[in-house]
């Protein structure tokens, strides 16, 4: 059993050895690590090599570990190893199924003293070992990196290897069971995409309707405090008994005071019904998404590991215009800014447990690799 | 055609034993029988052929037996277990048709991986994969990646796969499929090597004079069943027979008229037809049947016991001089056809012709060959054309 688990893995590196693209994303890989090592930051601005780009980018802002760790979380994972990455590794691995399962090919592993599941498995699992060596070596390299240049040694960094090979398998299954019932390398890569577009079109809807329901619930949270706010200023006047000029003596308010709070009052009700359906789409898009692999979630899962509570703050109130009242706030009485409001979207965000985003992510690996599996055991070849 | 279940009556002896092998599949809407009931009986070590034209469920029964393909149903054992029984698959070593190897490895690699994946020990594939490469003519390539392979080299290299497990059962799948004339010879000379050690090897060809030459028992595929079975000496012994060629009487002029054929047809049955009833009385008990066409005479007639010697005049196939229920003679233009294998049978024939003064220029013992049988096979004998290739589709007339 092992020794035919042995001789799968060495077929399968040497499969990928063979393949240009797996030397091609290892070397890009390497120039993203290199990259690490030569981008630095200082108190004047940034520094590539021995220059400096004096900016508001400064140790003042973002203390170096933290600069490093952003640089390895956004750049090094969200944008290299959960996007280009995967797309280099899909197009490398999506011909594995459909070239095992070619005629002639298929009959030479079949007829050995191995049960179909389990050839199937190891079969599966040779596919994300293309994925888990490169990006051990890019994670590993990104560790040496940033602990040599940023002075802190984050073991945290290699959660990147499970994070991405997960990643990678929330798509690599689907591309397999396309390769199963196709039996076409471009089919099954092309397919795979459009999938995965879908997710992220799922996932970008989500957010976004998740990022208009918080507005909406700060809009009229702060409609609401203007209301009250207003009418706690009326009750106040007609307590004191003292009418100024143009204050309506049953009232308490100005024509204009009066006309602004009709206007909050109406807007109130809007908002409220607006939050209605935007709920009811927010809850629908969000049970779709519990059901599919949530790529961009897991891979935010590694700086939830990487970075603190304070790291975040800091990160967020230095965001450029984080200060700034939202433009949808309404007047200034009570305006609620945008720092205000990427903290709630976020803190909904972070409210979501691994369990959710891992858990459902893998339950839909596992029913797709399971109907694969399936329609590989019981197929004719 | 005979009992296969009578062939070997042991099991013990037999490496592949199959009944009832049926598969089923759909084209579209439409079922395909690609096997209906197949049984068939390999004894071990031996060298078992399955013939049958395009279609007819050779590769398919192969793939059943490799746990390729799934049976519809099946009962029956290989080395005994129960055919899809896994681990017995370590003992059995395929070479699958058209088969391909992937290509970023070299010939000593594939071996090596293969040989993984039948449960053959490293140690065990260090020590084989040489003398294998060595024993196929590829020793200077094991180094070299497949993917500059000729079909020819492709082939040699599949053997040797097929043979990496020290398998006691070989399934060879086409085996001498775009080998040259040399690549073939050597391909026999492994088999032949492979029966001498005690190994059961199991063909599937198109090629009958390699099955013919290689062969020890054959089997004839015809649209998902078994048509024929036994072994060659078994499946021809109806067809045996002597032909006797018969020339101008000794010392005859050179330029003497010739003599027309069918007249000298007339006299060469006139030469032997006073020895019918002797040859009849005088031959050892008979083997063949009456309705054996191999000699072409009349396949019905009278039961007496007695050979009746008339001539009934021009036939097809030539002047019908005797027959009787046991032996058929018949002269075709200057050839005695005697339906017998007992050369004691002919010896009368021959002394006859030679008292007429007629020259006897050759005695030949002749049989069908393997294509005749299988040519016969894929006749239909209602309609006497050759059967369609492919398998039998529900709602198509075979």
């Amino acid at each position: 059993m092992f020794l035919q688990a042995k001789a799968m893995l060495v077929d399968a590196y040497r499969e990928l050895n063979h393949k240009k693209l797996f030397w091609i994303v290892l070397i890009l890989s390497g120039i993203i690590v290199a990259a690490f090592g030569i981008v630095g930051i200082n108190d004047k601005g940034l520094t590539v090599l021995h220059w400096e780009f004096p900016g508001i980018f400064t140790t003042k802002w973002i203390p170096e570990p933290v600069f490093y760790k952003l640089l390895f979380t956004n750049l090094g994972i969200k944008w290299w190893l959960a996007w280009i990455a995967s797309i280099l590794a899909l197009v490398s691995t999506a011909g594995l199924f459909p070239d095992f399962l070619a005629s002639g090919s298929i009959e030479l592993t079949l007829s050995r003293p191995i049960g179909r599941l389990r050839l199937f498995l190891y079969k599966y699992a040779c596919g994300l070992l293309f994925v888990a060596l490169q990006v051990s070596v890019f994670a590993l390299a990104s560790f040496l990196v940033i602990g040599l240049r940023g002075k802190t040694w984050e073991p945290g960094i290699l959660l990147a290897i499970p994070i991405t090979v997960a990643i990678f398998s929330f798509l690599y299954c689907v591309c397999v069971l396309l390769g199963v019932l196709t039996r076409s390398t471009i089919a099954s890569l092309l397919l795979t995409m459009l999938f995965w577009f879908l997710v992220f079109g799922v996932h970008t809807t989500e957010k976004s309707l998740l990022f208009f329901k918080e507005r909406n619930a700060l809009q009229q949270e702060s409609t609401l405090t203007r209301i009250q706010a207003d009418e706690a200023r009326a009750k106040r006047r007609l307590a004191e008994n003292n009418p100024k000029d143009g204050v309506d003596p049953t009232t308490g308010l100005t024509e204009v005071e009066r006309d602004r709070l009709e206007s909050r009052r109406k807007r109130l009700v809007e908002l409220q019904s607006t939050a209605k359906p935007l709920s009811r789409f927010h809850t629908g898009f969000y049970a779709l998404k519990t059901v599919l692999p949530k790529t961009t979630e897991t891979a935010e899962l590694l700086e939830r590991a990487l970075l603190s509570k304070e790291d975040r703050e800091q990160l967020r109130n230095f965001s450029p215009g984080a200060n700034r009242p939202d433009p949808e706030s309404g007047d200034n009485d009570a305006p609620f800014t945008q720092s205000e409001l990427g903290e709630r979207v976020e803190n909904e965000t972070l409210s979501r447990s691994v369990g959710w985003v891992l858990g459902s992510s893998l339950g839909f690996e596992c029913f797709v690799l399971g109907i694969a599996a399936w329609i590989f055991a019981r197929r004719d070849f | 055609m005979p009992d296969p279940r009578e062939l070997v009556t042991d099991p013990r002896d037999l490496a592949i034993s199959l009944r009832a092998v049926s598969k089923t599949y759909r084209s579209g809407r439409k079922p395909v029988h690609a096997l209906r009931g197949i049984d068939l009986r390999v004894p071990k070590g031996s060298i078992f052929g399955l013939l049958g034209p395009n279609g007819a469920g050779k590769s398919t029964l192969v793939k059943i037996l490799m746990t390729v393909i799934r049976p519809t149903t099946c009962q029956g054992e290989m080395l005994g277990h129960r055919v899809g029984h896994k681990p017995t698959l370590a003992r059995v070593g395929y070479l699958p048709e058209h088969h391909r190897f992937p290509e970023y490895l070299t010939a000593e690699q594939i071996l090596d991986h293969f040989g993984a994946m039948s449960l053959v020990p490293r140690a065990d594939r260090k020590k084989r994969i040489g003398p294998l490469l060595e024993l196929v003519g590829l020793s200077n390539w094991s180094k070299a990646k497949v993917k500059g392979f000729s079909k020819g080299m492709r082939q040699r290299l599949g053997i040797a796969n097929a043979l990496i497990n020290e398998p006691e059962l070989v399934l060879l799948d086409e085996p001498t499929d775009g080998v040259d004339p040399v690549g073939r010879r050597d391909i026999r000379n492994v088999l032949y090597e492979l029966k001498r050690q005690g190994k059961t090897v199991f063909l599937n060809s198109h090629l009958l004079s390699e099955l013919e030459m290689l062969c020890d028992t054959v089997a004839i595929l015809v649209q998902g069943r078994v048509s024929s079975q036994g072994t060659i000496d078994d499946l021809t012994r109806n067809s045996r027979r002597y032909e006797i060629e018969v020339g101008p009487p000794a010392g005859a002029a050179p330029d003497s008229p010739p003599t027309s054929p069918g007249a000298f047809s007339q006299q060469i049955a006139a030469a032997i037809r006073p020895l019918a009833l002797l040859t009849s009385r005088d031959a050892a008990p008979p083997t063949s049947r009456p309705n054996d066409d191999a000699a072409s005479g009349p396949t019905s007639g009278p039961t007496t016991g007695a050979m009746i010697l008339a001539a009934t005049g021009q036939s097809n196939s030539g002047t019908e001089l005797a027959h009787d229920r046991h032996i058929a003679l018949v002269v075709d233009g200057t050839t005695i056809r005697v339906a017998t294998d007992d050369s004691g049978v002919v010896q009368p024939l021959i002394d006859a012709l030679r008292q007429a003064n007629l020259t006897v220029k050759a005695v030949r013992p002749v049989r069908e060959t393997l294509e005749d049988l299988f040519m016969k096979a894929i006749v239909d004998p209602a309609t006497g054309e050759t059967l369609r290739p492919g398998a039998d589709m529900e709602g198509r007339k075979a």
